[in-house]
């Protein structure tokens, strides 16, 4: 099966074409507020004690109007809610990446996430996340063909200004 | 670990302020070590309203999915890896790339590591930026890789 010869291999397409239609689209959009006490409370999760996260003065001192949310937070001030009855079997939402379906490929992995910040944000900034599908790949790797997955989503703020932009991707496996 | 679960005020940092002169390539990180626990688990799914069973349903995650025990969650992981960066930059030291790859899955009870080491160093626009290779492990098993980049001021600026 993965024999090396010159001739073309029969692979089979693991990316159907409803799949590959929406290579560009938009596949999830939403807005939500950054509220002070919900990144206090991820914060504390990941046993934060960052006080710019946490002391007005702190953050007033180091060139901010008050105290921030942790940049790795932003993902999260966008959650929306889902009925329990629509959750996943497995227990999740499925919201955030659209719906695409790989019937070949059902076996998915996250892949990585890479965001540039261009400013923290504060309590009260309202921001918006639109996630594109970049583009949908077949590639071939040493244990078969696999499907590369990546999005690219950006977070903008009630003023229209880019607050941070993230490359999302994922892996099916037959 | 320093911080329980009480929100609020943080001792002022008594710690000097990281300037860029002060950081050189090869430099290590301080490594951040945690065993994360159900109760740490727990709370972070809820901050982060993941309903997946397979951080907190052990038959889930045994029976359905095949793993030994609950699953330490990524985002916690990508967290956990930020948070040795921000600790490192101090207040005045910002976050401006960040990038992380699941490699391996993490039980609770395990010890983790969380690290880095800077691969380089600029000077932009008036601010110090700071090229780091990051990697949450587990002993010698490499869960997270990834890089990040910080901005830190310059000797001299205020702040």
């Amino acid at each position: 099966m993965t024999q090396q010869t010159q001739e073309p291999e029969q692979v089979p397409d693991l990316v159907p074409a409803e799949a590959a239609a929406q290579v560009g689209a938009v596949v999830a959009r939403a807005s939500g507020e950054v509220i002070r006490r919900d990144w206090q409370r991820w914060a504390v999760a990941v046993g934060e004690d960052n006080p710019l996260w946490f002391d007005t003065d702190h953050a007033r001192a180091h060139g901010f109007d008050d105290v921030v949310a942790p940049p790795l937070y932003l993902q999260y001030a966008v959650l929306g809610v889902t009925p329990l009855d629509r959750l996943r079997a497995d227990g999740s939402s499925g919201a955030s990446s659209g719906d695409l379906a790989f019937p070949d490929a059902p076996r998915r992995m996250a892949g990585g996430e890479s965001t540039t910040f261009h400013r923290y944000c504060g309590h009260g900034d309202v921001v918006t996340m639109e996630r594109r599908v970049e583009s949908i790949v077949q590639k071939q790797g040493r244990s078969g063909p696999f499907v590369l997955v990546t999005w690219r989503t950006t977070y903008t703020d009630q003023r229209d200004e880019l607050v941070a932009e993230a490359t999302t991707s994922m892996i099916a496996r037959p | 670990m320093s911080a329980g679960m009480s929100t609020g005020t943080s001792p002022e940092t008594t710690a000097e302020q990281l300037h860029f002169e002060d950081v050189a390539v090869g430099e290590e990180l301080p490594v951040l070590e945690i065993v994360v626990d159900e109760t740490q688990m727990f709370f972070f799914s809820a901050a982060t309203y993941n309903g997946h069973r397979i951080h907190y349903d052990k038959e889930w995650a045994r029976d359905r999915e095949g793993y030994d025990d609950v699953l330490v969650q990524g985002p916690l992981q990508s967290a956990l890896l930020a948070r040795a960066v921000t600790d490192w930059i101090g207040g005045a030291g910002r976050l401006v790339g960040f990038s992380a790859q699941n490699r391996a899955v993490a039980f609770p009870g395990q010890t983790l590591s969380f690290g880095g080491r800077v691969t380089g160093t600029r000077v932009e626009e008036g601010r110090g930026l700071v090229e780091l290779e990051v990697a949450g492990r587990r002993g010698d098993d490499v869960l997270m890789p990834g890089s990040a980049t910080v901005s830190l001021p310059l000797r001299g600026d205020a702040g």
